[in-house]
């Protein structure tokens, strides 16, 4: 294939957006997995869950998916809030290992997509905004306004995110909790009360992104497995529990994706970040703001 | 090595005394073991120890490994359950019940544990370490103040300030735990084996710079250390504890050096 350079700089914006969508996508599994140590491979569940809430308020109501998503992440936050506690009683205040816990997320994941199927079958569903259709043009460059929103949100997101980690008490407190649950008492903190209220922000953030995602594309109940290996592969790239890391790591691999779609096929893009994943453990285990 | 304690510590002494009574107004703070009895599992760790810190007194636990010093400190902290026995703090003329009390509240009542081996939060930053000993309520109001006191009594911590905890030395680690403690605003500090890991002029500087912030801040002091010169320095009273056991109890410094079974124990006499 020809390279040529409307081609370059439409691959390059392209993956920029999707990366942003990726950060979206990700940061919630920077905090569950990267800083409580909670390997919750369910979190891509959660995300088509709020794809299909979006998509529900948006049928009935009209609302804006992106909008409704807003709304509603109270409620993600709360069940995100009961997901922990389950789990915390039945797995981490018994001292067991991370398989039984492996097992419970893997459980959620079946279970929400059984229910999403049984609701609302196997077909594609997408959600039309009245920013769908439109993009900006610069020459020869395209910006779908599609990819563009969910940028701007989700780059808004995972900034607060930072902010809030980096410069509020609570923040320093998850970032503490997985390094010494013990020592964190004895400041005076529950570091039960700290993780239970951390994974349910992590899982308010799936809610945000699955509306983000079918702004972006259409969605059947089981292409939250896809997104499982994108990411543990962003956050293990970004370096875990770095919440910039793992924005950094999104926009790489959304870059990375793109071009490989655009260079050498759509087929190999599912490669790259397995591909990605596998060179930084190799190079880099602690990820490109690990600390 | 100077063995005068007392002539060691006159200096100290003299101000101590000059500063005001805190009790006279109602603002004290101590602490009271009775009868605790614990252990892990089968194995009985303490058995029947009972002492008293009474307000602004620095009172010494002295012992070698494995003879229940750390597990006193978690009994006081709610962080290991006894199995018989009291642990009452009194602060401001409020009696706390801290048996089966959660560490955290132990915490909020204004009690402070400088844990054995530091437990510093490695991967986060001294100042954020220091915020985070600031994270109670009563403790936020005040987190400025303390912040620069720290960093005043600690200057080497405001040097290292951005520095991750993990990466300093163990001297430094100290000095961050102790200011960390600090942080949460205590009336009665627990600090367990102080000197350990430490090379001799750090403990010695350490053990110095207790009896500073203890004097600073008001503090009732209970200091589980098993380096017997050093601390009776600055103790006004100490307790020797044998395989969970107080074997005895050394109501000033010159009782607790000129004493048979503390020379064998410790002085190798």
């Amino acid at each position: 294939m020809e390279i040529t350079f409307p081609l370059v700089a439409n691959a390059v914006i392209a993956g920029l957006l999707l990366g942003g969508f990726y950060a979206a996508v990700s940061v919630g599994v920077a905090i569950s997995f990267g800083m409580l140590d909670v390997v919750n491979i369910a979190h891509p569940a959660f995300i088509i869950l709020g794809a299909y809430i979006a998509y529900t308020l948006n049928a009935w109501l009209g609302i804006d998916p992106i909008v409704g998503a807003l709304v509603v992440s109270p409620l993600f936050f709360l069940l995100g809030a009961g997901v922990y506690r389950i789990y915390h009683l039945a797995f981490e205040s018994r001292g067991r290992g991370a398989l039984p816990g492996l097992a419970f997320f893997f459980g959620i994941l079946f279970i929400t997509e059984v229910v999403l199927i049984l609701i609302f079958g196997v077909d594609y569903r997408m959600v039309k905004t009245s920013y769908s259709e439109l993009s900006l043009h610069a020459g020869s460059i395209d910006f779908a306004f599609r990819l563009i929103v969910p940028f701007i949100v989700s780059v808004a997101m995972v900034v607060a995110l930072h902010l809030y980690l980096k410069h509020t008490f609570f923040g320093r407190a998850v970032l503490a909790v997985a390094q010494d649950p013990l020592a964190l008492r004895l400041m005076g903190v529950n570091p039960v009360r700290v993780r239970e209220v951390a994974f349910a922000l992590s899982i308010a953030t799936a809610g945000i992104a699955g509306a983000f995602l079918i702004v972006i594309q259409p969605v059947q109940p089981s292409i939250g497995r896809e997104y499982i290996g994108l990411v543990f592969a962003v956050c293990v790239l970004g370096g875990l529990g770095s919440v910039y890391g793992t924005l950094v790591g999104a926009l790489i691999l959304g870059l990375a994706e793109t071009f490989t779609a655009t260079f050498f096929g759509p087929s190999w893009s599912p490669a790259v970040s397995f591909g990605l994943l596998l060179l930084a453990l190799a190079f880099k285990p602690t990820g490109l703001f690990g600390r | 090595m100077a063995n005068d304690p007392q002539s060691l510590n006159a200096g100290t002494a003299s101000t101590r005394a000059g500063t005001p009574s805190a009790s006279a107004t109602g603002k004290a703070a101590s602490l009271r073991v009775q009868g605790v009895s614990a252990g892990y599992g089968a194995v009985q760790v303490l058995q029947d120890i009972s002492l008293e810190v009474a307000d602004g007194q620095t009172v010494a636990l002295l012992g070698t490994n494995g003879n229940g010093k750390s597990t006193l400190m978690k009994c006081i902290m709610g962080m290991v359950t006894p199995s018989a026995g009291q642990v009452v703090a009194t602060i401001d003329g409020v009696t706390h019940d801290l048996v089966g009390m959660p560490t955290e509240r132990i915490v909020d009542l204004g009690i402070a544990l400088v844990p054995e081996g530091r437990r510093l939060f490695p991967r986060l930053t001294v100042e954020e370490n220091l915020l985070l000993g600031a994270y109670r309520p009563a403790a936020r109001s005040e987190i400025a103040r303390n912040l620069d006191f720290c960093f005043e009594a600690f200057p080497r911590l405001h040097e290292r300030r951005t520095q991750l905890a993990g990466s300093m030395s163990g001297g430094e680690q100290q000095m961050v735990a102790l200011a960390r403690a600090l942080m949460t605003v205590p009336r009665i500090l627990l600090i367990d084996e102080p000197s350990v890991g430490l090379a001799p002029i750090f403990v010695s500087r350490t053990i110095d710079k207790i009896a500073e912030l203890k004097q600073r801040y008001g503090l009732t002091v209970l200091m589980a250390e098993q380096n017997f010169n050093q601390a009776i320095r600055i103790a006004d009273s100490g307790h020797v504890i044998v395989h969970g056991h107080l074997e005895f109890h050394g109501r000033t410094r010159a009782e607790l050096s000129d004493n048979d079974m503390v020379r064998k124990l410790y002085l190798g006499a």
